[in-house]
């Protein structure tokens, strides 16, 4: 117990620091690019440019508006967008739960084909199976979503009709960007669920399994997958963060109203409350993600299910995310 | 790179072959009374104060009425006010309003809605984007810089209610001169804003309160003590009248970045903070200076040029003769808002919660970036003319996506200059034989292309003119793909071969002058740019060598910068530098984030940037030879000519338009003769249109009056 709460606690002090080493990062370094909120290549007098600018006291000497920023965030107050004057939290409420949608169905697209996909090519490993799935896989990870996704519209969209080509509209118009942001990590799902299967298929509890004259699915689906579908958990964690936040590029193409977009935009906006906003938002989903895997690394496989114990063991880390093949052979 | 690939899959698998670009419904697959516009963006504020997105300004212009608005040629027609005067000096202009235009809750629009908007625009605290619009009205600059004030004891041998111009308490360095820095007031710590001369505080709380209202109706209350900025009183040369029992004050609390805004008696104001504060003031420019204290003065709205004689009539002075104010009068700074919503909520008011607008339609839904949903207004004085029920505006930001979409048929129309440049030679005909698709129009936009030289880097009026000389601008639209219209001529317009005849006769030019001219007044005024120095590779020689022989050319290859992000600048930007390496001058060409590129080039730091100018209305000055004066705060290459400054002086104190056009033309003459600019073309606007929608006026300032639009579902048989 009293290992669970060091455990907790540390936690806890490495995520502040993160969420403040984030909300300073994104400051300084925003602030040290040229240019501002309110740059316009329109006619603009000195007065009026002014005026906007010290609504949000952008005169005042940089080290201040830091305090004021941090102050802020201490608070729970991300601020006010500078460009479009409505909260950053309301912004953040608004978009994240139309990146949520999408990047959780995004997700189901490549665990489900993914791991389909692996278990197949390490059942049936050296084949001309796996090569054949394994190839489809790698030139799913090489096409980016800004090819894949213009091809899906041209096709499906433009020339057969079938899909929406823009905006979300009802359930149809979600399949499009949901199948271009899950193929961008089908293919790594992929190639993780065979590196793990293959581990774990060598096994002495697998043939053990095999000898007690189960079925080959009950084999693969019961007990080989539990323990090597570990790498793809360890993945799973920043990959989820990254994908219900939102894709700038996805989001860009099927004009969806999400969150990805504000990640460049406010960069190239120097809407500076926004961009700490929604940079601290993400590494707080990151955290809580990464502990989520913690968590069901220890209900995946019985052997790491007593997470006392392995914070206590050499590493002091509780998990093994740094060799995903290896971490379940102890 | 994703619009190309998207381009060679719609070429590879499904260019139609018809005369229309994507699906064209008809008869009962077609709502007669909805509109579908897919917009360019999300409009960022629809508060016509606020706003200041090219996404915005079709919106605002539907939901808000102005003294005049967008006819279909995109000149001013009347609106909110059925006539003016404009007086022969071209300083008072007086508009007479109608009396059956009401706001959506109900109210009648009165003269004071629209000088209320005024002063809200030209307040500090309200830090308006379009403040900039006001400057010709007299006082409007000064009051926003707090540099105009008015005596509220008599003191120093001023009376009450004099106009005093507060003197500078430090010369504010090589600030421009029309353009006055706000920190020049020395009890501003750290940059911060300078205290406000109409600070005050009061020793009740205050109750912030619709005028005359109630106390217990009021929607905020101000703690006592807490500083609130007044922004007018009652009872003043522009303010509503004074109820019965005394004169109130409209105050203005920052309580959070919205802040709010309401009447009070004003008897219950009582504290002055910055009222020990000594300031130096003067009647006139000439006068002697003298010292009054804080308490002394006040930012009056009295100080700014706009009387009203009665609820419908409304005087504006301006400083300088203004011939194009009427054209004013249609933009967003000069469109009336209703003091009952922005006291409010100044920030938010233009939400469909909060919001109350004036003009044909009403906003019934906006999802942030998704779409603007407005409806017919059931109060607009013209609705028996406004034949739609819906009009829906799609945030389209992606230019692509936006054209898949009219594609589709999921919009009916796309805003101007929102198809993907890789899109168009599929679309223009240029793949088709020449035959283009029906449903797209290309029309001249006001609006001009240059590369933006930094006279005082590329000191050398002969490289310069070399530099202008040297291009063969006639190859751009082939890759532009636009149609866009070739143009060594600073000020943009409508080419003179497409003018109807009443215009010809009204610019003095016939069908085969070559060029552009801008259309001032239909058939009546008009305004042709002087030639400029077009395509001339061996005078571009002549002045290399003349720069040479003076020593003019510097020692290292010539920097053109340009905004990274758009393919079509960057194959300008190696279009420009190899024509200019066939003359001999090396250029080598740098792509910069948009930002950096406005920072750079508003600090002067640059040596030649791409960069355009677009017009918001009709006129030379205003808009395009402004850019070019020594003292203008957007003077990007700092050119600066005495010439120039004699003759743009001189016209500008014209009275006739005609004879004020004539030098002006002088003037740009002199500019463009020395080179600090070199035009390459005057943008276009591309528009996909269904052929079912009816009424869509395509105009040179790309203000289509969309809300005299109809859908025909019989557009087939008709």
């Amino acid at each position: 117990m009293t290992g669970w709460l060091r455990l907790a606690g540390g936690r806890l002090v490495a995520s502040v620091a993160i969420l403040v080493a984030v909300a300073t990062a994104s400051f300084w370094l925003l602030h040290a690019a040229p240019g501002g909120p309110f740059a316009t290549d329109q006619p603009r007098s000195a007065a009026v440019a002014r005026a906007m600018e010290d609504r949000y006291g952008l005169h005042q000497p940089l080290w201040r508006q830091y305090g004021r920023a941090m102050a802020r965030l201490a608070h729970g107050d991300l601020g006010v967008s500078m460009k479009r004057d409505v909260s950053v939290a309301g912004l953040i409420a608004e978009h994240g739960p139309i990146s949520a949608v999408l990047g959780l169905l995004g997700l189901a697209v490549a665990v489900i084909a993914g791991v389909a996909i692996g278990v197949v090519a390490a059942w049936r490993r050296d084949t001309w199976i796996d090569r054949g799935v394994m190839l489809g896989a790698l030139i799913g990870i090489s096409v980016p979503a800004f090819v894949l996704g213009p091809l899906l519209i041209a096709s499906i969209a433009l020339d057969l009709g079938w899909l929406p080509a823009a905006r979300i509209d009802g359930a149809r118009s979600l399949i499009l960007p949901a199948i271009t942001l899950g193929m961008i990590y089908l293919g790594t799902v992929a190639r993780l669920t065979r590196g793990g299967m293959l581990d774990v298929l060598d096994q002495d509890f697998i043939r053990t399994a095999r000898a007690k004259g189960l079925p080959e699915w009950r084999v693969l689906a019961k007990h080989a997958l539990r323990i090597g579908i570990a790498p793809v958990v360890t993945y799973l964690g920043p990959a989820t963060a990254t994908m219900i936040s939102g894709s700038f590029v996805v989001e860009r193409i099927f004009q969806i109203p999400g969150l990805g977009t504000y990640f460049v935009t406010s960069v190239t906006d120097r809407d500076y409350p926004v961009v700490t906003g929604v940079f601290v938002f993400y590494a707080a989903l990151l955290v809580v993600l990464n502990l989520a895997v913690d968590l069901a690394y220890g209900m995946l496989d019985p052997r790491t299910r007593d997470l006392g114990a392995r914070t206590r063991d050499a590493g002091g880390r509780a998990r093994d995310a740094g060799a995903p093949a290896g971490g379940t052979r102890r | 790179m994703a619009r190309w690939l998207a381009l060679v899959a719609l070429v590879g698998c499904s260019l139609p072959d018809g005369d229309y670009f994507g699906r064209v419904a008809e008869g009962r697959d077609l709502d007669p009374t909805h509109f579908r516009w897919c917009n360019q963006g999300e409009p960022d504020h629809l508060d016509p104060t606020l706003a200041s997105s090219t996404a915005s300004s079709q919106l605002v212009a539907a939901l808000f009425d102005g003294l005049t608005t967008y006819g279909p040629d995109g000149l001013p027609v009347a609106s909110l006010a059925t006539r003016w005067e404009v007086a022969d000096d071209l300083r008072t202009f007086t508009f007479h309003l109608r009396r059956d235009a009401r706001w959506s809750n109900g109210r009648g629009v009165t003269a004071y809605d629209v000088a209320h908007s005024v002063f809200r625009v030209a307040h500090p605290l309200t830090a308006s984007p379009n403040a900039d619009t006001l400057a010709p009205i007299k006082g409007a600059t000064a009051y926003l810089t707090r540099r105009v004030l008015v005596m509220r004891r008599a003191v120093a041998g001023l009376r009450i209610g004099d106009v005093v111009e507060r003197v500078p308490d430090a010369p504010s360095g090589s600030e421009a001169s029309n353009a006055p820095s706000a920190t020049d007031a020395p009890d501003a710590p750290d940059g911060a804003a300078p205290i406000d001369p109409d600070e005050r505080t009061a020793r009740a709380p205050l109750a912030l309160r619709d005028l005359g209202a109630a106390e217990r109706d009021a929607y905020a209350i101000v703690p006592p003590g807490t500083p609130v900025v007044r922004m007018m009183t009652t009872g003043g040369r522009a303010t509503l009248p004074s109820p019965a029992g005394g004169a109130w004050a409209y105050v203005l609390w920052q309580r959070d970045l919205e802040g709010v805004g309401g009447w009070v008696p004003a008897r219950e104001l009582d504290g002055e903070p910055g009222g020990d504060r000594v300031l130096q003031v003067r009647r006139a420019a000439s006068a002697p200076a003298v010292t009054v204290h804080g308490r002394d003065v006040e930012a009056s709205t009295d100080a700014i040029g706009i009387r009203i004689p009665d609820p419908y009539t409304i005087v504006f002075e301006t400083a300088d003769p203004t011939p194009y104010f009427v054209s004013l009068t249609d933009s967003r700074a000069l469109r009336p808002t209703p003091i009952e919503a922005w006291s409010r909520w100044p920030r938010s008011w233009d939400r469909p919660a909060h919001i109350v607008t004036s003009g044909p339609f009403t906003l019934a839904a906006w999802r942030e970036r998704d779409r603007v949903e407005l409806v017919r207004s059931p109060t607009y004085w013209d609705r028996a003319q406004v034949k739609l029920a819906r009009f829906t505006a799609f945030s389209m930001d992606d230019q692509a996506a936006s054209t898949n979409a009219y594609f589709t048929g999921a919009c009916d129309a796309t805003a101007a200059n929102n198809v993907p440049s890789s899109y168009l030679p599929a679309i223009n005909g240029e793949q088709r034989g020449g035959r283009a698709y029906k449903d797209y129009a290309v029309a001249p936009f006001l609006g001009v292309y240059f590369a933006w030289i930094q006279t005082q880097k590329l000191t050398n009026r002969h490289l310069r003119r070399a530099l202008a000389l040297a291009i063969d601008r006639t190859a751009v639209p082939r890759f532009t793909h636009g149609g866009e219209l070739p143009s060594a001529q600073l000020v943009p317009g409508t080419p003179i071969a497409q003018l109807s005849d009443a215009d010809l006769a009204a610019c003095g030019v016939t069908r085969a002058t070559p060029g552009v001219a801008l259309v001032m007044v239909t058939g009546e005024l008009c305004y042709v740019p002087p030639p400029g120095l077009d395509y001339d590779p061996v005078a571009a020689r002549r002045e290399l060598e003349l720069a040479r022989a003076e020593g003019g050319l510097p020692d290292h290859p010539i920097e053109y910068r340009y905004n990274a992000g758009a393919e079509a600048h960057k194959q300008i930007a190696e279009y420009l530098q190899a024509a200019w390496a066939q003359v001999g001058i090396p250029v080598r060409i740098t792509a910069q984030d948009w930002n950096s590129l406005l920072d750079d080039t508003h600090k002067g730091d640059y040596e030649i940037s791409r960069l355009g100018s677009i017009g918001n209305f009709a006129d030379p000055q205003s808009e395009f030879l402004s850019l070019f004066r020594c003292a203008s705060p957007d003077n990007r290459g700092r050119y600066c000519s005495a010439d120039y400054e004699r003759l743009m002086d001189e016209a500008n104190a014209l009275s006739d338009r005609r004879a004020r056009n004539a030098v002006l033309r002088a003037a740009e003459a002199v500019m463009i003769e020395d080179a600090p600019v070199v035009p390459i073309y005057v943008y276009t606007q591309k528009h996909l249109i269904k052929p079912y929608v009816r009424g869509y006026a395509t105009n040179l300032i790309d203000q289509p009056p969309l809300w005299r639009i109809w859908i025909d579902p019989d557009w087939r048989s008709r």
